[in-house]
């Protein structure tokens, strides 16, 4: 088996694989203040509720867009699991052509929801993550990471908002039914919601005419996604599992050679 | 002369009106740690520098979303100026029909921008404002307030992107050269631009749609209305003037009961 290590701004997500199947997730908020024991301990407690002996575990691989988390996240792991990590990085065999001034900074989530939707979904590909900040990732049918937009996450950017204005409520993250609001809860849900749906729209739109990609099949990941397409017309697949597959997919690329 | 103050969470916009002329403007930051010194003599610099006394100044009006900046504000107009300000709020008599449970609710400088976008341009009429949040208020061709929409705002939401992420840095908002985006700089400059430019276009299209406005003027102000209408035609007209023109409107209109209002509650002079 093989266990998959998310590292987001916000959360790390954990997968464990057998094969190509997924047979549980978990769930850790990303702390850099965590030590190296508390993550250990707490990989261990996961794997044993889902019956899990460490020993069956053949390797894990981390993808992480958190540097200062991964001393001790990798230490972790190391006295925790017996296992050396694989981090992946662009010096990886992803089969991604990263076009970039320097490929090696590009954000590692990004490039690897793009081997996933490479690998599962086909190509050309548009990738939409919802995290901490939204992706918008365009992967050719030559297999080149060509572009990219990264703009603020929804529930980031509404924290940002209530940080720096006065009278402001928190509200709940809710599609609304009508533009029609004469209250500040109604007014900040579509402001906030239908805000993000029209960028979702307008930016999908945007790649695919401006790179001739209109056949470009448009990939959904992350946990607000299906918030912003209630009707089902703006994606053509959700895939919540979509980074823990390409986790698995570089993994499976990279494990008989040499680190 | 009066002199118009609207004080917003980020920054004061303050217009001295003579009339239908704009004789100067300034702006302040917004810090409520400012001293009341501070901002009076801050004031009186400003207005000389335009070559205004402070002796000309008639009447102060302050539409405010920021009630901990109020009593410094207030307490510097005073000293400095020598006038007791009056203080905009949802009661005032306005031209804009206002239908809520809670009409408090609605912020002063949201009613202000209404106000001048109604008697400027007439209605239907959308009000886009980029500020810490970015507003979209609609009054439909009778005057009626119809809808009020709160979005966070394009700096904000790209500060969110560097306060909130280990590994993406703070960026000057502009509209990208590129489609292809070679670095992460350009990725959020596309991001945050296309973004909003999408946020806006959406929630135009759908309030005209379903509130059935197709004639609809959208008249966008606050500093990145330029930016995000380049190459694109979302606004009618961007008037960067709005509320320092709804302020002197709301003057106009509401002086002699503001004037009252201050005598009643004993704080006037």
């Amino acid at each position: 088996m093989v266990l998959a290590v998310d590292v987001g701004n916000t959360n790390m997500t954990i997968g464990l694989f057998e094969g190509s199947q997924l047979l549980h997730t978990w769930r850790m908020s990303t702390q850099i203040l965590k030590t190296s024991d508390e993550i250990g301990i707490t990989l261990c407690s996961f794997l044993e509720n889902a019956e899990t002996k460490k020993e069956e575990v053949e390797g894990v691989v981390i993808g992480s867009v958190v540097p200062p988390m991964m001393y001790s996240l990798c230490h972790g792991i190391r006295k925790y699991l017996g296992k050396e990590p694989m981090v992946v990085s662009a010096d990886l065999k992803l089969d991604l052509v990263i076009v970039r001034d320097n490929p090696k900074t590009a954000g590692i989530d990004r490039v690897v929801d793009l081997v996933a939707a490479k690998e599962l979904y086909g190509m050309p590909a548009i990738v939409v993550d919802y995290g901490t900040a939204n992706t918008f990732d365009v992967v050719n049918e030559k297999g080149e990471f060509i572009t990219g937009f990264i703009t603020a996450g929804i529930k980031s950017c509404a924290a940002q908002l209530y940080e720096k204005s006065s009278r402001l409520p928190q509200v709940e993250l809710v599609a609304p039914q009508t533009v029609r609001a004469t209250n500040t809860v109604d007014s900040l849900q579509i402001g906030i919601v239908a805000g993000h749906i029209g960028e979702t729209i307008h930016i999908i739109e945007t790649l695919k005419k401006e790179l001739h990609l209109p056949q470009a099949k448009v990939i959904a990941t992350g946990g607000l996604a299906q918030i912003m397409d209630p009707e089902g017309e703006i994606f053509d697949v959700y895939d919540p599992t979509l980074t823990l597959q390409g986790l698995r997919i570089i993994y499976e690329k990279n494990k008989g050679m040499a680190q | 002369m009066i002199l118009v103050m609207d004080v917003g969470n980020l920054e004061m916009l303050l217009g001295v009106v003579e009339g239908k002329e704009l004789k100067g403007s300034w702006k302040m930051t917004t810090d409520s740690s400012k001293t009341s010194d501070e901002i009076g003599s801050t004031l009186v610099r400003f207005l000389r520098f335009d070559g205004i006394l402070p002796a000309e100044i008639e009447d102060v009006v302050i539409s405010s979303v920021v009630p901990p900046m109020m009593y410094a504000l207030v307490r510097g107009v005073e000293k400095y100026l020598g006038v007791t300000p009056l203080v905009v709020d949802y009661q005032i008599k306005s031209n804009i029909i206002i239908n809520m449970k809670n009409p408090s609710e609605l912020a002063s400088d949201r009613l202000v921008k209404m106000m001048a976008a109604f008697a400027l341009y007439g209605g239907p009429v959308m009000v886009v404002d980029y500020g810490t949040a970015t507003t979209y208020d609609v009054v439909d061709r009778e005057g009626h307030f119809v809808t009020g929409i709160t979005a966070p705002g394009v700096t904000v939401c790209a500060e969110s992107l560097s306060s909130k992420t280990a590994q993406l840095p703070e960026i000057e908002i502009k509209r990208p050269e590129s489609i292809f985006c070679r670095d992460i700089v350009s990725c959020i400059q596309a991001g945050v631009y296309y973004g909003h430019v999408g946020e806006a276009k959406y929630l135009i299209d759908r309030v005209k749609r379903e509130l059935d406005l197709p004639d609809m003027k959208v008249v966008a102000t606050g500093g990145m209305a330029h930016v995000m209408n380049e190459g694109n035609d979302l606004f009618d007209v961007i008037d960067s003037t709005l509320t320092i023109r709804g302020l002197a409107i709301c003057y106009e209109q509401n002086k002699d009961e503001m004037h009252g209002r201050r005598g009643q509650d004993g704080s006037g002079r």
